[in-house]
Order: C-alpha cells, then structure tokens, then sequence
C-alpha cells in the first residue's frame, strides 16, 4: 500500500502536533509525560511489526524493553560508559535476546513462541532480583546518567528516534518484506508452498522489532534514571498489546497513535484517583467492543476514503 | 537419466496406520499424471511427501536427478515442484493480487520491481485478470481454484502438483477450469501430477494413471486400462466378490458395450 497525499498531509500534521505539544503545555510534567509516551510508541510500534504484520502474538515485549534497558543500566551505573553507548548497545543485547527465544520457537507451528517469550520475560524479572549484587535485585539501578540534561532536548531527541524507527518499519512494512509478512499471517503452509522461507521472515521480523523496543528501553532508562524489575513484567507488555489494539493492528502508525493516547489518558485521569482504573478499563472495553479494529488507523482509513 | 521425477519404496506410517506403502513411480517430462484412488488411500499424503510437508521415513525421491529428502517445503518449491491444496488456502486480508505476488517473491523467480506485472500477467493466464484489486475474501471458490493455480505457476515450476482442483465446483465450472489446466500442459509443457475424484473430467486429461488403494499403487497405466482394472473397480464401485464372479460379470459390470 502506497503512501498518498493524504497520508504524508497526516503524517506531517502528527509530527508538527508532537513538536509543538512540549512547547504549548509547557511544564516539566507534562513533557515527562509525553516521553514517556513516546517510549512507548515506540514498543507498540515494534510489536506491531512483528507480531501485528506475522499474526504471531508475542506476549513478552518486556523481555526487549528490560533488556535495553538494563543494557544502559549496567554501562552507565557499573561500568561509568558514556551514556551514548547505550543507545548502540542496547539494540544488540535486545536482538541477542531475540535470538534465543526466536530460533527455536519461530520454527513451530501453535504457540511456543507466544509462550516462550511471556516465561522468558518473567524469567528475567525472577533473574533480576536474584542477582542483586549486580542488579540492585528490587530496587534496580539507580543514578544512570541523563544523556541530555534538558528535558525539552531530550524529548526531542526521544521524539526523532521514534519518528526514524516509525519511517524504518514502515517502508520494510510496505515493501515486499512486508507483503511475505502479512502472507504469513495470511497461512503459513501456502507461504511455504509459495517457495517462502517462513522461520529466516519471522526471525528477522523479531530482530528488528527487538532492536527497535531495546532503544526504546535504553531511552526510557535515561528518563527516569533508573531501571527495575517491573521493566520485564508481563502487565508491561500486556499493555503493549492493548496499546497496539486500540491503535489498529497492522498499521505501525496506529499502535504509536495508541500508545500516546492511552499514556497521556492514564495520566488525565489521575485526578479520580481510585476510580482511574475504572474509568480507564471501561474506556477500553468501549472501544474493543464497539472498533473491534481499533481506533486510529481504521478512523484514518476512513478519512482518506471520504478525502479521495 | 530421462525421469523428472523418481519415487522409490515410499514409505510413510502414522502409528500403526501405513498411510503410504512401498510407492513406485517416475514421471516422464511433459507427462500429464493422475492419481486415482477412494478417500484415505494416501494420495494427498504421498503428495505432501514429495513436497516436503510431512517427511517420508524411508524410501527415495529424486527430482531432476537430486534427492529431495530432508528438504523443507520452500526450498522444494525453489528446485521447481509447486502444489496446489485440496483446501483452497489464500493468503486472508490481502488484494488477490498480492496473493500472487507472494510466490513471485520466491528466491527461484525473484525480479525485484517486476513482481506487480508478473502476479497480473499470471492473473490474466488464469482469468482473474479483472479481479486484481479485490480483497481475496469475496472471492467465489471456483475464482480461489484458479488463484491456487495462478499462485503455483508464479514459482515457474516444471513439475505441477493438483490437489484436486476440481473438488466443490459446479458442472459449468469444471470445464473451463479442465481447459485451463489442458493448456498449461499442452502450451507451456509442464509436468503435471493431478489428484481428482470427478472420474470423467480426470479421465479426459491424463495420460497414464497411479491407482491408489490403502496406501499401496495397485497399478499403472492408461486411463481406459486403468478403468478395467478389477481392484479399481473394487475401490470406486464396490467390493464385488472376487472369488466368485465368472468373467461375464466383471466385463458387464463396467459397461463395455
């Protein structure tokens, strides 16, 4: 599917909203809040490339997001590397990771892979806690250093890596790359019977997506300074998932949109206080119930039918 | 060495079900092939042996000379051995002419830039030229028939396995399908290996048949032997009792005038 006028009208209007917002609200909150909203942009964006294009449901993103994230910890807090490193390092370890859950289960059929990567999320949670001595066990690494000492900077910086990662898995997602990965998705035994080498597309798929949410992991450590245990928990990735549905899976672009709108509406409802929960998960199961589909990408699609 | 296709003492069990027993056959280039036989006499097993979906446990299969045990299915799609399924299975959620264009992808045929042209031309060879843009979900079955087909010619194989490609079609479309199919081995001189239940349409295409019963070839041969054949009668028309009949009744029981 090629990119319209309408799409790159869309897409400049959503970047110029995303430069202009910090700018706009001002406070050092609210700024905070949007990066991390843009972390987590970029997690459901890459969750959507693997598992939204493939249809192969990967219930443990948080193993990629924690082991960026601990990547920069370690580099930062143990070794007094240039925080830099870690955005280079963390991708690395994050697609190692992928590796090991990926080459085994990404070769069988049913849901190994699906399995294979909650255990091995929540594996790594118990891991962190055990090794304390190196991991600082609950409490995590503390006084990572921040890469940019301004917050504005920063969520710039956050912002445009999001915008290069979004562009990157986008074009692979409308290349012929992606018209195998929506095949697969489509039936795995008539890719094969195609001639297509399914396990070499899903494997690759999962590197790319890991190095994608390890950044994203490595870039959120050095907002908060700090990494812990609840980096690998499996709410984190479950609410992945339910950003990537309320954002329309397949789309790439959907899933960001998702991602920031449910981030920025958990903080909106803060005010409530104990009835936030409430009102949050009666939100979302509005919207799967009613937008099956989800929101963004399908409204969108919608605008451009009436537009061209 | 003039064979395409070489089987040798195919063997595949199932636990104490012996799916495929002792198969022999070669296949010549540009033969047209069918394989006959009731249901559960092996036929899509022995076609998902050769094409690497279930692998075989002992026996030989040697495409072009090189054995092709051990392969995945991609990587027997890529020597040149493309199949249909009994089940149309389309790629859900993409155009039809996207279901092309997966196959075009195929290291074997890879043109980057020219897969779109190519997935359209294999569209227009099947019929389903004007059909290009549609989503593959309203596709009628007799249309998902012939992008089976199409999808299977876009890795240019020179051996073409049909699993059935008749099953749940209507009368009318049944012989523009045969045609189709009569033109790809006639035009284009490839190899094709049929599986078809519809006796008559099946019978009109093939040069030679593999009759098939509980696993084993029970014989080769041509189409208007084949039918004479008593185990073949046996299978598709009942068990008569062999011991019994005088040859009056077996040649009156398949009606040669």
């Amino acid at each position: 599917m090629m990119m319209s006028r309408i799409d790159w009208i869309g897409a400049l209007a959503a970047l110029c909203g995303l430069i202009a917002a910090p700018l706009l609200l001002g406070s050092t909150y609210i700024i905070g809040i949007l990066t991390v909203a843009l972390c987590f942009g970029m997690w459901a964006a890459s969750w959507d490339f693997m598992s939204g294009l493939t249809g192969r449901e990967n219930f443990g993103h948080s193993l990629f997001i924690g082991a960026g994230a601990y990547t920069a910890g370690f580099l930062n807090v143990n070794f007094g590397i240039v925080p830099w490193w870690s955005l280079v390092a963390a991708p690395i370890v994050a697609v190692m990771f992928s590796l090991v859950i990926g080459f085994p289960t990404l070769r069988l059929k049913g849901p190994y892979f699906a399995l294979a990567m909650l255990s091995a999320a929540t594996m790594m949670q118990s891991i962190t806690v055990i090794f304390s001595t190196y991991t600082g066990g609950q409490d995590g690494l503390n006084g990572l250093d921040p890469i940019l000492y301004s917050q504005l900077d920063y969520y710039y910086l956050v912002l445009g890596f999001l915008v290069a990662s979004v562009c990157l898995l986008k074009v692979i997602a409308n290349s012929s790359w992606g018209t195998l990965l929506r095949a697969i998705r489509g039936d795995e035994a008539s890719c094969q019977a195609a001639g297509i080498n399914v396990t070499f597309y899903k494997i690759a798929s999962l590197m790319i997506s890991a190095a994608v949410a390890g950044l994203g992991g490595a870039l959120y450590a050095h907002y908060q300074l700090q990494v812990g245990p609840d980096l690998f928990t499996v709410i984190l990735s479950i609410n992945i998932i339910i950003m990537v549905y309320v954002g329309g899976m397949g789309s790439i672009y959907g899933p960001v949109g998702g991602a920031i709108l449910l981030s920025v509406l958990t903080e909106a409802l803060r005010g409530l206080s104990e009835y936030r929960l409430w009102v949050y998960t009666l939100v979302l199961i509005f919207i799967l119930f009613f937008m099956p589909n989800g929101l963004i990408a399908p409204l969108w699609r919608r605008l451009r039918s009436i537009t061209s | 060495m003039n064979a395409l296709l070489t089987v040798e003492g195919l063997n595949k069990r199932f636990g104490g079900l012996h799916a495929v027993k002792d198969v022999s056959f070669t296949l010549k280039p540009g033969s047209f092939t069918g394989v006959l036989g009731p249901n559960g006499a092996g036929k899509t097993t022995m076609f998902n042996l050769l094409t690497g979906f279930i692998p075989f446990d002992t026996g030989t299969v040697q495409f072009e000379g090189q054995s092709l045990a051990g392969l995945a299915p991609y990587q027997i799609v890529n020597r040149g051995v493309a199949r249909t399924f009994q089940l149309a299975r389309p790629f859900i959620g993409m155009s039809v002419l996207e279901n092309v264009e997966v196959p075009c992808l195929a290291p074997r045929v890879r043109e980057l830039g020219k897969t779109r042209t190519r997935a359209q031309a294999l569209l227009d060879q099947v019929g389903l030229g004007d059909k290009a843009n549609l989503p593959v979900d309203v596709l009628p079955y007799g249309d998902l028939r012939r992008l089976e087909i199409a999808r299977a010619l876009a890795t240019r194989p020179k051996l073409l396995l049909l699993d059935e490609p008749f099953a749940g079609l209507g009368s009318s479309e049944i012989e523009p399908l045969a045609d189709l199919i009569r033109s790809l081995h006639r035009s284009e001189g490839l190899t094709i290996l049929i599986i078809e239940h519809k006796l008559r349409e099946f019978m009109q295409l093939v040069q030679e048949v593999i009759a098939m019963d509980f696993g084993e070839v029970v014989t080769i041969g041509e189409p208007a032997v084949i039918v004479r054949h008593p185990r073949v009668i046996d299978a598709y028309i009942g068990r008569m009792e062999i011991d019994e009949p005088t040859p009056q009744t077996v040649g009156a029981s398949v009606g040669t005038p």
